[in-house]
């Protein structure tokens, strides 16, 4: 059903934004990390990190529709880890895990794959 | 059929809403309007211009107002109070889920969504529209014939079966947005779920007696006493027709069915009830058993509720046979 996709007239210029807007996101979401890294601020350190998974959301929300499978599922569970840490007594102590650094790395080198192979063509 | 529906969606994402757009013009002759915020969203409704929607497609995770608050917004216009409304959401929002339903969604999309599911949802919404076109029209036909002439009863506008729309009551939601519900629910966990159901006993006399306008009443009344019983609980109810109320809980709670049924009896009994004319309606129910909804498919789910639902039509008959066979041992004696 996915292929249906591809016989929308304007599906390529949706595509094209959702890249453009991926650039700034990456970034936004990148930015949103470090900052709660650097935070000993409680509160602006869950900030900084709903904020990230806000981002992640709606990535993971648009980007299998446009056929970005792949990277829409690394945004969904990366969302999901940030999601499980900030439920958690642990998001109190103001220091990100281990696992959720590399589930953003993970995602953002997804991304930064998917932005060169489409600057390629 | 409704080929034209003038749909309203909103969503913070603009390519979420670029999507809708693409999708919504490939799968019919559909008017779609875009709002990227509930605030935004709420302007435009209160705005009218004539434009009324006839569907609304509402993500559930916002900032500042989500959907489930713009569903609640929405549900408070008298204009909107069953237009139908699909949320967009992704499978991990199943908290969000359960409280869009009971803020009054008429089912949901998951994200990223599909050309099919999408025009599949939509088919569903304008049979819905239909449907809801046709039962209003009975009904207020009956209304009017009732306060002209106190004449007719419900039979000649409405099919006992049918399920009734009932508005402002806590946690009950349409018979449709219950079976959505439901198939959600059997994707997910089931773990603490449990369905039980309530018959109005002697409905068939009940909706005999009464005109179309005075047992959709009688029915939007005896929902809200229900609701009001089960008010410390988490639950969702639904009126499926025929005098039958389901519910389903997932919060863990076992009810005791026997203490259930007497609080809403008792409940029943002290809120008296009437017709148009003034004569006091004898309105009791009765339960039948509470079905636990663990590892069950999506069909066996909705087998269970059917159950739950034919459990409560058997137990009001058992008890109209049994007041019927005092009375005939009165006789004799």
């Amino acid at each position: 059903m996915k292929d249906m996709i591809d016989t929308l007239p304007g599906i390529e210029r949706i595509r094209t934004r959702f890249l453009t807007m991926l650039k700034t996101r990456q970034g936004d979401i990148a930015s949103h990390a470090l900052s709660a890294w650097e935070t000993t601020d409680v509160d602006a350190f869950r900030d900084h990190l709903a904020a990230a998974q806000g981002i992640l959301h709606q990535i993971a929300g648009s980007a299998g529709s446009l056929n970005f499978g792949t990277l829409g599922t690394a945004a969904r569970q990366c969302e999901n880890d940030i999601l499980g840490f900030l439920e958690s007594d642990e998001s109190a102590t103001a220091t990100v895990p281990g696992e959720i650094m590399e589930s953003l790395d993970t995602f953002v080198s997804l991304s930064q794959a998917l932005l060169d192979e489409n600057s390629k063509d | 059929m409704v080929n034209d529906m003038k749909i309203l969606a909103v969503d913070d994402d603009p390519i979420i809403l670029e999507l809708l757009t693409q999708f919504v013009s490939a799968v019919g002759e559909h008017e779609l309007t875009t709002a990227t915020s509930g605030a935004e969203a709420i302007e435009i409704v209160s705005a009218g211009r004539g434009n009324e929607f006839d569907c609304f497609l509402f993500d559930i995770q916002m900032p500042h107002m989500d959907g489930i608050a713009l569903t609640q917004s929405i549900r408070s216009s008298t204009r909107y109070a069953d237009t139908p409304i699909l949320m967009l959401t992704a499978m991990s929002d199943k908290r969000y889920v359960d409280a869009a339903f009971a803020a009054g969604a008429t089912d949901y999309v998951t994200k990223p969504f599909e050309l099919a599911e999408l025009k599949a949802r939509l088919g569903l919404v304008e049979g819905l529209i239909d449907a809801r076109n046709s039962r209003t029209r009975k009904i207020f036909a009956t209304q009017n014939l009732s306060g002209k002439t106190q004449a007719g009863n419900s039979s000649e506008m409405l099919e006992l079966h049918e399920p009734i729309s009932i508005y402002d009551v806590d946690n009950v939601i349409e018979y449709l947005a219950m079976e959505n519900y439901v198939a959600q629910l059997s994707r997910g966990a089931l773990f603490g779920s449990t369905t039980f159901a309530f018959t109005i006993r002697t409905i068939e006399k009940l909706f005999a007696s009464l005109s179309a306008f005075e047992f959709s009443s009688l029915v939007s009344d005896v929902a809200e006493i229900i609701s009001d019983t089960l008010a410390n609980h988490q639950f969702l109810m639904s009126y499926a027709g025929s005098g039958t109320f389901v519910c389903v809980t997932e919060s863990g709670w076992r009810p005791d069915m026997l203490a259930l049924v007497n609080a809403v009896n008792l409940a029943l009994a002290r809120t008296e009830l009437y017709d148009n004319t003034g004569q006091l309606l004898y309105v009791r129910v009765s339960a039948g058993e509470a079905i636990r909804l663990i590892w069950k498919s999506e069909n066996s789910v909705m087998e269970a509720i059917g159950s739950a639902h034919a459990s409560a039509e058997a137990a009001s008959a058992r008890h109209e046979r049994a007041m019927n066979d005092l009375w005939l041992v009165e006789q004799r004696a």
